[in-house]
């Protein structure tokens, strides 16, 4: 968006490492994906800069969002299918949420149009917050099963959840009239 | 780095052209020496871009433990146990998808500089913000009204009926504000009861003497935890909604603990996840509201473009929580 701004000339004014220079953002070695913003900026600044975005296109991807939540509450319903197996629901909704969180950073973040700088913060961005959510598995999972005893005391196991379920189905039986 | 100045061969990325040949010009001025800077955007962009992969991390770290925590604890509540409402859920869901387009549509309008139309778009925008918001503290307080707190005093749930789960029932009952309310309902004649309160005083009765039985079994504390709040079904769920009646819910004044398997765990991560975000989309709040302040024309731009990144990054993050906390 604002890329489309820089010209050249205006190039001191944005950035803490413009005295630095750079390779242009569209030499051989970068130029796959996306550098056309960058381009846009060398040549005419602002007047093409309509060439994305536009209405119908954001609102296409909102038409696509809400579908898409639709289908992600659709394994709520009871047509799902796959009621009895939990982990094809949850795969489905984590594709589901992965495609409209792309939706979003492409489209609405404009990414999609952006120069390449954009791998230079979103890469290691993404591979941080991977290792990260990784390096919790043995330091918070692994707790569950070896407990403290006065957590042990007081946590719930399957056998407490089926005990009230157990309870639910006596309680159907002896309660309504079987005081009077 | 070095001050590198290359030449650059213009004809190299034609394959990528794609969507934007309207500027396929590019041979005209051959290969020229070319200084740009270190990155190819306003610095303003550049520390929101770099504020927000610090967010990422941030909500990568708490939905990572959320997921480590939820599929490593031996029992989660389901959605119904803990009174989540699915469908509120999804129209928040399509509340902040549709405050995400009208945020776009509002710079669109500002870069073409119709700046009513802006505003509009930006109200528009803070409207659905505080919608939001309004739901998640709807949703909240049916969390509260339920005993369900994310701190230990407040917090009336028990994760199994256990012997601490009677006595916290005990303690309750024997409360001088309960015991004169108990006497009050035990006083008041049935024609003036409904039918379920009659049956509902009858119950209570019954679990007022197992409560201090001295011959109580363990079976008998969880038949009292399912008196004063039973776990739905799946099937009664879809029945009534998700809401089966308990003591609880048709004395509300009664207060009592109730049980819910995993569900001190499951509150202390729902809420540290809904409440975080809810932080962020109140800061985004704040932010449209001094924009509000401005004219908004294409100067602004740049501001209601970072502002709008921003409220992209609190809709991305609440695309993954809404089917981690109200579908998993």
């Amino acid at each position: 968006m604002s890329d489309h701004g820089d010209h050249p000339a205006a190039a001191p004014s944005h950035g803490p490492i413009t005295r630095l220079g750079e390779l242009p953002a569209h030499s051989a070695a970068e130029a796959h994906g996306a550098g056309h913003a960058a381009e846009d900026a060398g040549h005419d600044g602002h007047g093409a800069g309509d060439g994305h975005g536009g209405i119908g296109k954001y609102l296409l991807v909102f038409l696509a969002l809400c579908a898409l939540t639709t289908m992600s509450f659709f394994t709520y319903s009871s047509l799902w299918p796959w009621k009895n197996e939990p982990h094809v629901g949850w795969a489905f909704m984590m594709a589901v949420s992965c495609t409209k969180a792309l939706l979003v950073v492409l489209f609405f973040m404009h990414v999609f149009w952006e120069a390449n700088w954009k791998y230079v913060l979103t890469i290691p961005a993404a591979m941080m917050a991977i290792f990260l959510a990784l390096m919790l598995v043995p330091d918070v999972g692994l707790r569950t099963r070896m407990v403290a005893q006065e957590r042990e005391i007081h946590m719930a196991r399957p056998s407490d959840v089926r005990l009230l379920e157990q309870a639910g189905e006596a309680q159907l039986l002896s309660d309504p009239a079987g005081a009077h | 780095m070095n001050a590198t100045a290359s030449a650059i061969p213009h004809d190299d990325h034609h394959d990528h052209g794609g969507a934007h040949d309207s500027h396929g010009d590019h041979g005209h001025h051959g290969p020229v020496l070319q200084y740009q800077p270190g990155l190819p955007l306003t610095r303003g962009k550049l520390i929101m871009w770099l504020f927000l992969s610090t967010e990422i991390m941030f909500f990568a770290a708490l939905l990572g433990s959320y997921v480590v925590l939820r599929f490593g604890a031996p029992v989660w509540p389901k959605p119904h146990h803990v009174h989540l409402s699915e469908p509120i859920g999804a129209f928040n869901t399509f509340v902040l998808i549709c405050s995400s387009v009208t945020i776009v549509l509002a710079l669109e309008a500002a870069k073409a500089n119709k700046q009513s139309l802006a505003k509009l778009w930006m109200v528009l925008t803070l409207v659905l913000g505080v919608l939001f918001l309004g739901v998640k503290g709807y949703e909240y307080s049916a969390k509260f009204s339920h005993g369900i707190y994310p701190w230990s005093p407040r917090s009336r749930v028990f994760e199994k009926p256990d012997l601490y789960y009677g006595s916290a029932v005990r303690a309750r009952l024997g409360e001088p504000e309960i015991i004169d309310r108990l006497k009050a309902l035990d006083e008041t004649a049935e024609t003036e009861l409904s039918a379920e309160q009659v049956s509902a005083r009858r119950r209570l009765q019954q679990v007022r003497q197992m409560v201090v039985s001295p011959d109580q079994q363990p079976f008998d504390l969880a038949v009292i935890a399912d008196q004063v709040m039973p776990l739905p079904t799946e099937a009664a769920a879809g029945e009534h909604g998700g809401h089966a009646m308990g003591l609880n819910d048709i004395f509300p004044w009664l207060k009592l603990p109730a049980v819910i398997p995993g569900g001190t765990m499951w509150a202390s991560t729902y809420f540290l996840l809904t409440g975080f975000h809810a932080i962020h989309v109140l800061v985004g709040l704040i932010v449209f509201a001094i924009l509000l302040m401005y004219r908004l024309g294409p100067k602004r731009a740049g501001m209601i473009e970072n502002a709008g990144l921003y409220w992209h990054f609190v809709d991305l993050v609440w695309i993954f929580l809404f089917p981690l906390l109200y579908l998993f």
